[in-house]
């Protein structure tokens, strides 16, 4: 994956964000956020109280702003927030089910308030659970829903009125492999084939690798990084986290034999190898040395890496 | 079934025309408390002087004046006589408001739900109508509706009772004052509402103010009757003196009474302007 600067200028695109200044109290949480963002699926990144969900509840007209100027589809949210929330479907992480209310009723009601005439709404809101795969479950009063059919119905209710863009805040939060995997499938389609912009707000990178084209990435409420998000090949190496007891500086050694690198991380080994034949390589070191693996762990790429990347790109270049 | 196989369409507009919001969220609020038989029996139940006051007029016109005797205030048929009335049925309002009105927005807000409200195309004004048009319907329910109804079998009933009086001036009367009271009781509860987040609570602080002031406001009276000021029900029915006309009910002038309704009404939509929001942000 790799991050490279886009090309939308803010005042051309379908979401447009100038100057965003927003503080809780005097903490700043959002501060001179600007970008623009074409129709597609973006992923908005960033560690916990980086500023995610209040970006989101920006975009949705939610905040008295210190400064800044948020347009969707050329609506400009402070003069005319109701055209421009016509055009939003947001799914919020917290709660987002409305009690007693069955999920049809939930979702066609939503309809209904999001502009639409009561039975374009009902028929709506039939079509959309059906899409999401709630067809089954839709008389049921939405109260009694499991967590993952919960999600699917705020996509269902954030889909009904049929708006430009989703904004989704963390929609596979509390989801199993298998729920994760269907509502990953359901954005990708979304945004692939049927033409909605996504912002999905999370911090998992391996979602926003499954859906996103672009990525947004907020510390502490600003804006580090805007650009690309290009697949990559599958690399040629990958990373171990190795943990053990016996000869340690014998165990090394095997792995040099090896043509493996190894640095030590506090307890750990951190060993990159080529990714094919990495595991098998570390393994047979081990044996060749007599040392004990307790843990051999790929490691996986989270978001801190990317954070740190970006952040030492940033300051390299500050230097340079 | 995959994603692919299930298809999506893009909404193709009917044409017909959309609901106001405020009016979509009322008729939500109006019809799920409906579906509660207790509640329905409720109702009927708050019917019932109505129907024992309509029986005595009509006793009353077909017995002369020794029904009247036994009748009372249950037999007056001027303006009064309709206040008196809506004075009884002040444990309806107590017990239905608390019921219907409680949940109204702290539900919303226990559940994430005023985000998701003003995340669509309406305002907080269209969301505070639609939650207060729930409360107007039932306290009227209780209230206009039987008094309407009273003053057209009165009309029809009795011999002393004119077309311009039952059918024009005293529902006219009985709905300034309880579009007024309506709005007051609407205003506070709501208010209360969007205060806490459980309804039991809610529910609770209501009985507290409706009733408690109440029986504080007849003890402190004892000490001096201008603290009658207190007692919460006791001034929005002493304001109905202002449209109905008569004797005060207590010891504060019904002008005052009414000043205090509104006090009441606009404490309430204050408090309501600063807790309807769809983030509670700390300034």
């Amino acid at each position: 994956m790799e991050a490279t600067k886009t090309a939308v200028k803010p005042a051309a695109a379908a979401i447009a964000v100038r100057d965003l200044t927003f503080a809780y109290a005097a903490a700043p949480v959002l501060q001179d956020v600007s970008f623009g963002l074409e129709k597609r699926a973006v992923g908005l990144l960033g560690p916990n109280g980086s500023g995610k969900t209040t970006l989101l509840r920006a975009l949705l007209g939610h905040l008295p702003l210190k400064r800044g100027a948020v347009s969707v589809m050329g609506c400009d949210m402070a003069r005319d927030p109701r055209g421009a929330r016509r055009r939003l479907g947001w799914m919020p992480e917290r709660g987002g089910i409305l009690p007693g209310m069955s999920g049809v009723a939930m979702v066609a009601y939503l309809g209904e308030l999001g502009g639409m005439p009561p039975t374009d709404a009902l028929q709506r809101a039939h079509e959309v659970l059906n899409y999401v795969g709630l067809a089954d479950e839709r008389y049921r009063e939405a109260d009694t829903y499991s967590q993952g059919m919960r999600q699917r119905l705020k996509l269902a209710q954030a889909l009904v009125h049929d708006p430009d863009w989703l904004l989704l805040d963390e929609p596979t939060s509390g989801l199993d492999p298998r729920g994760r995997v269907s509502m990953l499938e359901l954005m990708r389609d979304l945004a692939a084939h049927k033409g909605f912009g996504i912002i999905l707000s999370t911090h998992l990178l391996a979602d926003v690798r499954e859906v996103c084209q672009e990525i947004l990435v907020l510390r502490q409420g600003r804006l580090l990084s805007h650009g690309r998000v290009e697949a990559a090949p599958p690399g040629a190496t990958a990373q171990f986290l190795v943990e053990g007891f016996g000869d340690e500086p014998a165990f090394q050694a095997a792995l040099r034999d090896a043509g493996l690198e190894a640095v030590r991380r506090e307890r750990l080994l951190e060993i990159t190898a080529p990714a094919d034949a990495g595991a098998r390589l570390v393994l047979a070191a081990a044996s060749a040395s007599g040392f004990a693996l307790r843990r051999l762990q790929p490691r996986r790429e989270t978001l801190e890496d990317l954070f740190y990347q970006l952040v030492d790109d940033a300051d390299d270049a500050r230097k340079d | 079934m995959p994603v692919y196989e299930r298809g999506y369409r893009p909404w193709e507009h009917s044409g017909r025309r959309a609901r106001a919001p405020w009016w979509t969220i009322a008729r939500r609020g109006i019809a799920e408390p409906l579906k509660s038989r207790r509640l329905l029996f409720l109702l009927a139940v708050a019917w019932v002087p109505a129907i024992v006051k309509g029986g005595i007029l009509y006793f009353t016109f077909q017995m002369g004046e020794l029904s009247r005797l036994i009748g009372g205030k249950w037999t007056d048929i001027g303006p009064r006589g309709f206040l008196t009335y809506l004075g009884w049925q002040s444990p309806f309002v107590l017990i239905l408001l608390a019921i219907v009105g409680s949940g109204l927005i702290s539900r919303d807000r226990r559940e994430n739900g005023l985000a998701l409200y003003l995340a669509r195309p309406l305002g907080v004004r269209d969301y505070v109508l639609g939650k207060g048009a729930v409360v107007m319907f039932y306290y009227f329910a209780v209230t206009l509706l039987p008094v309407w109804a009273l003053c057209l079998f009165g009309y029809l009933v009795t011999s002393g009772a004119t077309g311009m009086q039952m059918l024009l001036l005293i529902p006219l009367q009985a709905l300034a004052y309880c579009l007024v009271t309506g709005a007051g009781f609407t205003l506070v509860l709501l208010a209360l509402s969007s205060v806490g987040q459980r309804t039991v609570f809610v529910a609770l602080w209501w009985v507290l103010l409706y009733a408690g002031t109440d029986g504080l406001a007849e003890i402190m009276s004892l000490f001096s009757p201008g603290l009658q000021i207190l007692n919460f029900p006791g001034q929005f029915l002493n304001a109905g003196i202002v449209f109905f006309g008569g004797e005060p009910l207590c010891e504060v002038p019904p002008a005052a009474s009414l000043l205090v309704v509104l006090a009441y009404a606009a404490l309430g939509a204050w408090v309501l302007r600063r807790r309807i929001k769809p983030v509670e942000v700390v300034a």
